[in-house]
């Protein structure tokens, strides 16, 4: 793999949760996925640039956007509150999605549980937006919004 | 009479079949030590709770080279597992490395459910959101340990070394990685080793980012987190720590 390049099956943009170690959920091994992993995955110019060079460059046609129930990310967001440092940037991010749900008049435990699958849809929407994603989505990839469930362990499609 | 004959015989053949039954048996019975050595060969990975940041970069070192020697534990991804989880997690150290599906970080530590808080980006540099992960890592969940792994044959840092066009948001990485690039070949590296020296500053440039961080050095300064750089092999398997 060293010498002949990695050929990975899917791009996969996950959660940086401890409790969401990608390869093992999937039971896969070296080589087969490149993993994207921000808390809350969310994207910006550094985790969309990954994204581009997953699809782009090592020729990818799977994309999933996996969330995951319990989320600390999205439960900072959906809390309110000071969020310090840098993490506002991801609160920030998660806030349209909260904002969304809420005057959907959803609200609270079901809010945290929407709110997740919300900010899948609005990641994958961002996706979309780029140019080169867009591109390729003409040619054959596939954007996949997914959500794992830390207490059964099971991987569920949105 | 004839159906009690066939029936004495029936008898007779279901005895005889359940003493070649637990023949067996006895003898899977004889063989259980060998096989409970073969269990304990391959015992069920555990680690303690509430490590400081020393004890859990040992817990690396020490899983890196389980994976390396080909000796890697079994993990334990059951239900009770992922049960006791629901509680929170509490991993003992945040791991940021590269999006390479070659450097699966908890592969190459040998660890697994609730262990490492992992941020993965192509070239593992900060930015707001990766470095906003760390700071929750760190801060939120009291991870007492930032490892920063780089890797050889990277990707992202050959596009920036290569230089030419970088299409798309894919240039936002290659600009975060530039500067190393010029630090590299500012000290002499070319060819193949400007590749490695690279990578190497890329590490320490990314170290240097998340020392920025008021939220990072504060919990540094109070002794409660260290942070660490590490480079990752892709043919030996070797994570080389950094001093």
């Amino acid at each position: 793999m060293v010498q002949n390049g990695q050929k990975p099956f899917a791009v996969v943009l996950a959660c940086s949760d401890s409790r969401v170690p990608v390869e093992l959920i999937f039971d896969q091994g070296m080589g087969d996925i490149f993993v994207v992993r921000v808390a809350g995955n969310v994207v910006d110019p550094v985790s969309l640039g990954s994204i581009e060079y997953g699809l782009e460059h090592l020729g990818v046609n799977l994309l999933m956007v996996l969330g995951h129930s319990n989320c600390g990310a999205v439960k900072a967001t959906v809390d309110g509150g000071e969020a310090p440092g840098s993490i506002a940037a991801i609160v920030k991010k998660i806030q349209p999605s909260v904002a969304k749900m809420a005057a959907n008049g959803i609200s609270g435990a079901e809010l945290y549980s929407k709110a997740e699958e919300e900010n899948v849809f609005t990641t994958i929407q961002e996706i979309k937006a780029s140019p080169i994603v867009h591109h390729l989505m003409e040619h054959g990839l596939k954007i996949v919004a997914a959500k794992y469930l830390l207490d059964s362990g099971e991987v569920v499609l949105l | 009479m004839k159906t009690s004959k066939s029936l004495m015989f029936l008898l007779v053949l279901v005895m005889a079949m359940a003493l070649v039954v637990s023949g067996c048996q006895t003898q899977s019975k004889e063989s259980t030590p060998a096989s409970n050595n073969e269990a304990a060969k391959v015992a069920t990975y555990q680690r303690p709770d509430g490590v400081n940041a020393d004890q859990a970069k040992q817990l690396l070192v020490d899983g890196n080279q389980r994976y390396v020697s080909g000796g890697v534990l079994k993990k334990d991804l059951g239900q009770a597992r992922r049960t006791d989880l629901l509680k929170g997690q509490k991993p003992f150290a945040v791991v940021l490395t590269c999006s390479d599906s070659r450097v699966p970080a908890e592969l190459i530590f040998d660890q697994a459910l609730g262990d490492l808080f992992i941020i993965r980006v192509a070239g593992n540099v900060i930015d707001p959101v990766t470095l906003g992960s760390i700071e929750y890592g760190v801060e939120h969940l009291g991870s007492p340990l930032i490892v920063i792994m780089g890797h050889s044959s990277c990707g992202a840092v050959k596009a920036a070394v290569d230089g030419g066009e970088a299409p798309g948001s894919i240039g936002s990485i290659v600009e975060k990685i530039k500067p190393s690039v010029e630090k590299a070949k500012a000290s002499g590296a070319a060819g193949n080793a400007l590749y490695q020296k690279s990578e190497d500053e890329n590490i320490l440039a990314a170290a240097a980012d998340i020392k920025k961080s008021p939220i990072v050095s504060h919990l540094v300064e109070a002794g409660k987190v260290k942070i660490v750089n590490a480079k990752y092999d892709l043919g030996t398997g070797v994570v080389t720590f950094m001093p």
